[in-house]
């Protein structure tokens, strides 16, 4: 084992950020890995935070630099875990780096690149609501402040690599086998957004006024793909009807998942006000199951967006939205389940899905390779969901995050923290008892 | 035989033939004591229901009479009763009991003597040709399946207890956004808090198309659909029945094909040229499309063209089907009214002809019986040994396979009637649409609704058709013409009827808005080979 007690963080995402805050503040050393070309995570794709409104990027950002200019955090980004083996205190770890095709320490994502790149795809980042280059950086506040080439849609046209002024482009690149050995791991790897296609009534990716939660988050974003102006994503109109469904394919027994994903109610009760800020004149409806407004401020928050904001709640899992094939404005077949009326919602200009957010698909993968179990849902199991809330089977393993179980941002940042702790004391046992102390 | 004396029903119109049944009496003519007479206002009361009710209950023949011909107290009820009675003698034939034990007679009030030598001629002759085939009535017999569930049972096996009341059923249901009065979350919502009764004598429990909306959609995947049927069949063991259309004419021939003694004449539509076999490895199932082809001939729909299709493609294909001569209704429409002793009757029947006839394959043009044969019998029985299939899938492996080839063209552009219980019951979606679109020159044109979310035809199981069936049959109707669409193909004979019989009436729109020709997809196919024997 290295000098300084080392740690390896898997996820770039809030969690990852903060536990690995906490520990390089400690004086540990921090790897940071990254299966993307930017940490952030899915944080840095919402356009505000709740309750408090604040603009998500803005207060991440700092953050995100804070880890990339820490003395004791290495960034290890566009990587992918391949092995772990031996136990607390002293894990070595393999890690794939895929080739960024860009030279990590020569560019300064000046974006010259970009300009002359003539390939455009769809941007992930903005989940593919708008376009990127075949060389590119997901989003402006990228860290680390670096291009990555997409070898899928490059043409090698190489005008990039004539562009680039700090000869940062190199085609030549080659995978790289890293090999860490570490004391301690946090896995923090947040979540994805199920796929509500299947759920056919609601038209998703059929209906083009159908945008799902994370969608909308970057289309009103003002750094997302229309700058975040509020419009028709059909015909680019302006909508003044639109309506938020709960509950899509979450608390489910058929399609996508039985549990609550925690953050919908309030994140759509957020959106909901966004639009309101955006445009005072436009009719705001969320149908929900249950509005589950369970953290602090969180009811007071649904409140003010009723009496300050006058945003229409509704309990009800509508029936079915169709699409008016002329106009493209959707009506939406609900049961008012208070007054037990079937009614219609007409000439809804859009329609925003709050899907299930999962545990990520790759947790599989990951388990296999760590040795740590999984639940039923595809959750990293605890080994006490009461008392031992961070801790895994394999000892010197924590979770964190929406990977351990549903939760918003500041429940992810404080068991972040809880883990960070984990894994010192963790390493402070080993340290002591290599040094022959007691216990 | 000599002990045997008929049991003759007689139904006699209040005018006409009961006056005479009444001058053969005042007049002391002595006529057998056979018959025992059922008074009705007018010989065109009577249904074919009235007379198939007759032989369930063990009669041996039936008498209808009636005036004659232009003497009827309401102008053209005898010319009804004749239609009637036409149409019940063929289904008789068809059921193996006999036209001749129905006999249809002119007796006005003057003429006791007719009546009394009717009747003594009649009884002569079913003396001769003996007891109804039938024997004795059936008794009602205990049922099986889950029958001695609570509806707490009920309810945790269609898993309506985790129902979180989120209305994405009733705000699906075609039926509640015509008639708030049910709604599939209502019914739940009852059973849950225990209210049995309410729930059982609800007359919305009858107007449930089972049709799966509300089961496809359910986030919780509760089985509303079984919840009605066992709700139903609790209902029917109270004595609660509900509205039946075409007055149970459908159940009665059920019931009548349950009847063990029953040997029906069912193979009477075979065309000459086409190749049966004894023993084989497909079989044919036909379904009760011999019965359609008679009950519906008035709406312009020919049933039988769907069977003599499908044997056309068939042979066509190479492969001789096996045809069962006493093949039974499969009993989905008794077992969706709540008459489980009757459908588990006909499962059992079916399933000891299927197992004889020693087949691996067995093709329905009836997504019905697809899914009553296919998922029904194997809850009883357990997984057949043979494969159960519709004929949209066994012609889509045809066409994969090569097996059939289209020479000509068919220049046509249909759209396509989704069938719930071949859709969303049974998953099965593509296979059709790849039948259609392999025909060449044929264009798919898909309705709004469509897959998934299609519109049910609006009737099911012969349940209460009324107001808001029709109402859903016009904007289906309205729907596919607004695909532009030449023709509207089903892979369901019901569909067809009941599409068609919405059409066949008095329309509540313009009639072009909704006028669309229909075709079943076998006939499709079998026209696209080549039509030389269809009729």
């Amino acid at each position: 084992m290295s000098e300084k007690p080392t740690v390896l963080v898997i996820g770039g995402g809030i969690a990852g950020i903060q536990a690995s805050l906490d520990l390089a503040g400690r004086g540990f050393q921090v790897y940071v890995l990254e299966e993307t070309p930017t940490i952030g995570g899915r944080m840095a794709q919402l356009d505000k935070t709740f309750p408090t409104m604040d603009c998500s990027i803005c207060i991440l950002a700092p953050k995100m630099m804070e880890c990339f200019r820490h003395p004791n955090i290495k960034l290890i980004t566009y990587s992918e875990l391949k092995e772990v083996k031996g136990s607390v205190g002293d894990f070595h770890v393999k890690i794939h780096k895929k080739p960024r095709y860009v030279d990590e320490t020569k560019c300064n994502g000046c974006a010259s690149c970009t300009e002359h790149c003539p390939i455009e795809v769809p941007n992930e980042f903005d989940m593919k609501l708008g376009m990127r280059k075949a060389i590119y950086m997901p989003m402006p506040q990228a860290v680390p402040r670096c291009m990555t080439i997409d070898r899928e849609n490059c043409i090698e046209c190489k005008l990039c690599s004539k562009m680039c002024r700090a000869g940062a482009v190199d085609f030549a690149q080659q995978p790289q086998e890293i090999d860490l050995n570490v004391g301690a791991i946090i896995i923090a790897t947040g979540f994805d957004q199920y796929d509500p296609s299947e759920i056919v009534e609601y038209g998703y990716q059929k209906i083009r006024n159908v945008l799902t939660a994370l969608e909308f988050e970057r289309w009103v974003c003002a750094s997302g793909p229309v700058g975040g102006h509020l419009l028709r994503p059909a015909d680019g109109g302006i909508p003044k009807k639109i309506a938020f469904i709960q509950c899509v394919g979450s608390r489910g027994r058929k399609f996508g998942t039985p549990f609550c994903s925690s953050v919908c109610c309030m994140y759509a009760t957020k959106e909901a006000l966004i639009i309101r800020e955006h445009a005072p004149d436009v009719s705001v409806y969320i149908f929900y199951n249950e509005l589950r407004a369970f953290g602090k401020g969180f009811q007071e928050f649904v409140n003010r967006a009723r009496e300050e904001y006058g945003v229409k709640y509704i309990r009800s899992r509508p029936g079915e939205i169709r699409e008016d094939p002329k106009t493209q404005s959707l009506t939406i077949w609900y049961d008012d389940t208070l007054t037990r009326e079937i009614k219609s919602l007409a000439d809804v200009d859009l329609v925003v899905l709050c899907p299930a957010l999962l545990p990520r698909a790759g947790n599989k993968k990951l388990a296999e390779i760590t040795g740590i179990k999984l639940d039923d849902c595809g959750f990293f199991k605890v080994t006490h969901p009461l008392f031992a809330p961070v801790d895994t089977n394999i000892p010197g393993i924590f979770v964190c995050g929406y990977c351990q179980s549903p939760k918003d941002i500041p429940d992810s940042v404080a068991q972040a923290s809880a883990a960070a702790a984990r894994a010192a004391e963790a390493l402070a046992l080993v340290k002591v008892q290599q040094v022959g102390g007691g216990t | 035989m000599s002990q045997y004396e008929p049991r003759i029903v007689g139904f006699l119109c209040n005018w006409c033939g009961y006056a005479g049944a009444d001058l053969a009496g005042t007049s002391r003519l002595s006529y057998p004591t056979n018959i025992r007479i059922i008074r009705v206002m007018c010989s065109g009361r009577v249904e074919p229901v009235f007379i198939l009710n007759a032989f369930e209950n063990g009669a041996d023949g039936v008498l209808v009479a009636g005036c004659h011909p232009g003497d009827c107290h309401y102008r053209s009820g005898n010319n009804q009763a004749e239609k009637r009675v036409e149409k019940t003698k063929k289904l008789l034939d068809v059921l193996g009991i006999g036209s001749d034990r129905l006999r249809l007679e002119w007796i006005s009030a003057a003429e006791g003597e007719k009546f009394a030598s009717v009747i003594k001629d009649f009884t002569e002759k079913l003396r001769i040709k003996g007891t109804s085939p039938l024997g004795k009535p059936l008794e009602a017999a205990p049922v099986k399946h889950n029958s001695a569930e609570s509806i707490h049972d009920v309810l945790k096996r269609t898993k309506a207890l985790y129902c979180q009341e989120c209305g994405k059923c009733s705000s699906s249901c075609p039926i509640t956004r015509l008639d708030p009065l049910y709604s599939p979350r209502l019914a739940v919502e009852k059973a849950l808090m225990g209210l049995e009764d309410a729930v059982l004598t609800d007359k919305g429990l009858w107007s449930c198309l089972t049709c799966y909306l509300c089961r496809q959609r359910c986030p919780l995947d509760i089985e509303y659909d079984e919840l009605i049927r066992t709700c139903r069949y609790k209902a029917s063991a109270n004595g609660i029945v509900g509205n039946c259309s075409h007055e149970g004419v459908l159940y009665s021939l059920s019931r009548l094909m349950a009847n063990p003694e029953t040997r029906q004449n069912r193979l009477d539509w075979v065309p000459q040229e086409a190749e049966i076999a004894k023993t084989g490895d497909v079989l044919y199932w036909v379904g009760c499309l011999p019965y359609f082809h008679v009950v519906f001939d008035d709406i312009g729909v020919k049933h039988i063209d769907i069977a003599q299709s499908m044997l056309k493609i068939l042979n066509a294909a190479g492969i001789k089907p096996v045809l069962l001569e006493n093949e039974r209704c499969c009993g989905h429409d008794l077992s969706f009214a709540g008459d489980l002793a009757n459908f588990e009757r006909l499962a059992k029947m079916n399933m000891t002809a299927i197992k004889k006839s020693r087949v691996s394959t067995v093709v329905t043009t009836c997504p019905e019986c697809y899914r009553t044969l296919k998922v029904d019998y194997a809850e009883l029985f357990g997984h057949p040994k043979f494969e159960v299939l519709h004929s949209s899938e066994f012609l889509a492996n045809l066409l994969n396979e090569g097996k059939i080839k289209f020479n000509g063209k068919l220049d046509k552009k249909v759209s396509y009637q989704d069938p719930c219980r071949l859709g969303r019951h049974m998953g099965v979606y593509d296979a059709p649409r790849k039948v259609i679109t392999g025909i060449p020159g044929v264009e798919l044109l898909e309705m709004e609704r469509n897959r998934e979310n299609a519109l049910c035809c609006g009737v099911s199981a012969w349940m209460g058709c009324g107001r808001h069936s029709k109402q859903m049959q016009m904007e289906r109707l309205a729907e596919a013409k607004n695909t532009n669409a030449d023709l509207l193909v089903t892979a369901c004979p019901k569909c067809q009827i009941h599409l068609n019989c919405a059409l066949s009436e008095k329309l509540p729109v313009k009639r072009e808005e909704v006028t669309i020709e229909t075709c079943d997809l076998s006939v499709l196919v079998a026209k696209a080979l080549g039509t030389d024997f269809l009729s």
